[in-house]
């Protein structure tokens, strides 16, 4: 292994991390957003909404991340609607996660006995009131493993990026490899570059986990 | 609770370094590099079959036709060496940056992906004697007509394509044009007819083709940088299947082999006029 290329491409790839890390959070903050919504619309029964929601985790679901950003970046110019790479880069994690986040939020949702939603209402707490401060906070609690999970699989879905032209990690390495096929440095620098994004995020969400395991009672 | 956080982060940092060890011991090692990855002729020969690397996405030169056969002018000359070898073929789809890796991890004997000879890449793999010509060009939507790099503005991206030579040149030479990578053919192709950058640098030979099969495009800078040659590749060191190659390509000249690739691969895109500038026959060029 030589040194002086793995200290000549950090820095590409120190770029490459923070774009990956950029796009990532993004997405995961819009997919968050969105599963909050898409689980609340299913949780309350809202009709219409609720069908649309059912065919929205159904598509995204069930398609590949790299079909969502070819149709997004490709095709959807065709009919002139053009966005920039990294929007289109968030704008596919966020849907894709936003439908595993709500399917993670609405069985967290389910998993909090009816009898917590009955106790509520008797002590006199609307519809609204029992959802925010009874449901909720326990149906987060049972919820933070699979949406960190989520998490983790969205940060690592970033690697289907270089189909359209964003310089992320594994781009990186492909276009480093490519260029001057030193494949051992490019690939070791991979690996622990994905380590440092990702080993602090399952660490954090360990920690959290614990933590909020505090709203869990009853039962 | 505590015992357990002090668990967990005890064993994040231990597979972390667990990993760095092991790659760091397979780097002083190398894992056994006396081991060839390559296979002889006679091997070939033995197995029946040769692994040949081309591309499924750049026609006219390697292309997968609406039969689902490989067709164009690297694959006319793979079916020509499978037959004089007396063995099947069996086609490898690669990507521009795949093409080093796949030879020297053995997964093809031969790469015959329209594979320009650079001093980098020699360094890497083997390359046999050339069988055609090639510089870079760009191409760019007649409306806007790029004719001169210096015309490329501070925002401007120009499209490349991810391990080829025109990524490793325009890198080189013009550190300050921004550039758009894409990893296959197919979304650079799509990506320059959305309009995602404002040209498009690679093989002339391949933008000229481009130019000519969609309307609307001008290439307006035909040849950039140093002419170029375009040649089979074998793993480094397999000697047996590199002298075979160069007695195989110059034996072909003798009856005229690449002109008539040319003809039937090549005349429907170019016409007549590339003809000469384009085909290296036997190996040697004019």
């Amino acid at each position: 292994m030589d040194m002086e290329i793995i200290r000549q491409y950090l820095p590409l790839y120190r770029d490459a991390l923070f774009l990956t890390l950029r796009i990532g959070w993004y997405g995961v903050f819009l997919a968050l957003a969105i599963g909050l919504v898409c689980a609340m619309i299913i949780r309350f029964r809202i009709p219409v909404l609720r069908t649309i929601v059912k065919a929205y985790v159904g598509l995204f679901r069930n398609t590949p991340l790299l079909v969502q950003l070819f149709f997004i970046y490709f095709a959807l110019p065709k009919i002139g609607i053009r966005l920039s790479a990294e929007f289109c880069g968030s704008l596919g994690l966020g849907l894709l996660g936003g439908a595993y986040m709500s399917e993670t939020l609405r069985s967290g949702l389910e998993s909090v006995a009816k009898i917590q939603e009955e106790s509520a209402e008797s002590l006199g707490m609307n519809r609204y009131q029992a959802f925010r401060f009874v449901i909720f906070p326990q149906a987060v609690t049972y919820s933070v493993p699979g949406i960190l999970a989520n998490v983790i699989f969205l940060l690592k879905e970033t690697s289907v990026f270089s189909t359209i032209s964003l310089m992320d990690l594994m781009f990186t390495a492909k276009d480093l490899i490519g260029m001057y096929a030193k494949t051992l440095e490019c690939l070791t620098l991979l690996v622990i570059f994905y380590l440092i994004m990702l080993l602090p995020v399952s660490l954090l969400g360990y920690v959290l986990e614990r933590r909020l395991r505090h709203a869990e009672f009853g039962d | 609770m505590k015992r357990i956080t002090i668990k967990r982060v005890s064993a994040a940092i231990l597979s972390f370094g667990l990993i760095i060890v092991l790659l760091a011991g397979c780097g002083s090692g190398s894992g056994d590099p006396s081991a060839p990855a390559y296979r002889t002729v006679d091997e070939i020969k033995k197995s029946g079959v040769i692994n040949i690397g081309v591309f499924s996405d750049k026609s006219p030169f390697g292309y997968v036709d609406e039969y689902g056969d490989y067709q164009g002018y690297d694959v006319y000359f793979a079916y020509r060496i499978g037959k004089d070898l007396g063995v099947d073929i069996n086609f490898v789809s690669t990507e521009a940056a795949n093409r080093i890796e796949y030879l020297q991890t053995g997964k093809v004997d031969i790469i015959l992906a329209n594979f320009t000879v650079t001093p980098e890449r020699a360094e890497e793999v083997d390359f046999a004697l050339p069988y055609m010509n090639v510089a870079l060009g760009i191409v760019s939507p007649s409306d806007a007509v790029i004719e001169s790099l210096d015309q490329i503005g501070p925002d401007d991206e120009v499209i490349v394509i991810s391990g080829t030579t025109a990524e490793t040149y325009l890198e080189k030479n013009y550190p300050e044009i921004k550039l758009q990578k894409y990893d296959t053919y197919a979304a650079a192709k799509t990506a320059f007819e959305n309009r995602n950058g404002v040209a498009w640098a690679n093989d002339n030979t391949e933008v000229i083709a481009f130019a000519i099969e969609n309307e609307g495009y001008v290439v307006g800078i035909p040849s950039l940088g140093s002419q170029d040659t375009i040649a089979p590749a074998v793993t480094k060191g397999n000697e047996s299947l590199l002298y075979w190659l160069n007695d195989e390509i110059k034996a072909l000249g003798e009856e005229n082999f690449f002109h008539k690739d040319y003809e039937e691969t090549l005349l429907d895109t170019y016409g007549k006029d590339y003809e000469d500038t384009l085909v290296v026959e036997g190996g040697v060029v004019k």
